[in-house]
């Protein structure tokens, strides 16, 4: 049936893709279906070209924008607790190592000892510190004062 | 946009320049937005799925080497997501007879406007008819900043696979307004 070749190749004619040889053109010219088929493919291959292209929401970039910074926040996130867990996950099989040496060489119990001697030392410590701590409470309340004086001051600045 | 100038903006994009990245959703919102509504069938979604392809271009993009171009490989990604879009019912034609039967897509009108918007009307109804792909195919084909070659690389199909699915796209939209309009 030459009705389907012709019928197959109407929407490449319409585009200007092919051009019908001799033998189509003829039929095109004498039959009815395939030269309606062939009106209405270039019929729709205008409409198409007539479609009018979407217009872009107003806000459309700054809302996407917004999208991607949150997603670059809550990817960094889990990059910051992954990151973290690994260092804890490293400090705590380092801790694990030190302490299996300790035991397995027989330190464990200087270990024991110098836990001891670290606390006598530390109460010692906090007996003499302890009447000269208002002094020391207040520096540091001025320190912290300047300091956080020196940084609205600084972001003022910058703003 | 140049190579030169693409691969720069990228570059920057890379380096975490936000400048360069809104600069980047500037040049290509247009084509994707319009890719994307005239291809899922529910257009409240078309914003959502176009932020979605700028959300993939900025986590893909120090993944991107440059083998391809920048607007292949968006077209690309804008391919996948409408593909990838659960295709919903389509949308029911309405059946209006035609003053005379048998009347032919071009010819049947009394006042040429009002003939040509509901030729237009059904023609947005027949293409939600069409599969995805074929939706997609006639989009990107008929706007223009889109060739066939950027489209065969989107679609990872050579040159003429594509050619030949989109005829058979607008073969099928035409026997879908004849079967309609007879
Ligand atoms: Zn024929």
């Amino acid at each position: 049936m030459f009705c389907d070749e012709v019928l197959d190749a109407v929407e490449r004619i319409a585009a200007g893709e092919e051009t019908p040889d001799r033998r189509a053109a003829d039929h095109l010219a004498t039959c009815r279906q395939c030269a309606a088929a062939l009106a209405d493919a270039r019929a729709i291959d205008v409409l198409l070209r007539a479609r009018p292209a979407p217009r872009v929401p107003a806000q459309f970039t700054s809302r996407t924008m917004a999208r991607v910074r949150g997603d670059r926040w809550r990817r960094e996130r889990v990059l910051d607790a992954g990151f973290n867990l690994a260092l804890g996950l490293i400090l705590f099989g380092l801790a694990s190592v030190v302490w299996m040496l300790l035991n397995g060489s027989g330190l464990a119990s200087v270990g024991d000892d110098a836990v001891a001697v670290f606390r006598t030392a530390g109460v010692a410590l906090a007996r003499r510190v302890a009447p000269a701590l208002p002094l020391y409470a207040g520096a540091a309340l001025l320190l912290g004062g300047a300091l956080a004086f020196w940084w609205w001051a600084e972001r003022d600045a910058a703003a | 946009m140049e190579a030169g100038h693409e691969r720069e903006l990228v570059e920057r994009c890379r380096r975490g320049d936000e400048t360069a990245f809104q600069a980047l959703v500037e040049r290509y919102k247009d084509l994707v937005f319009a890719l994307i509504a005239r291809t899922v069938l529910d257009r409240s979604r078309a914003e959502d799925l176009a932020q979605d392809v700028f959300l993939r271009v900025h986590r893909g993009l120090p993944y991107f080497r440059g083998e391809a171009r920048l607007s292949t490989w968006i077209y690309r990604i804008v391919a996948n997501v409408c593909l990838q879009e659960r295709s919903r019912p389509a949308v029911s034609i309405r059946q209006t007879p035609l003053d005379s039967p048998g009347a032919q897509v071009a010819s049947a009108s009394i006042d040429r406007r009002f003939a040509e918007l509901e030729l237009r009307d059904r023609v947005e109804k027949a293409i939600a008819r069409l599969p995805a792909r074929a939706r997609l195919l006639i989009a990107a084909h008929y706007l223009e900043g889109v060739r066939y070659e950027e489209l065969a690389d989107a679609l990872a199909l050579p040159l003429g696979t594509v050619k030949t699915q989109l005829f058979r796209a607008k073969q099928q939209l035409r026997r879908i307004l004849e079967t309609e309009l007879s």
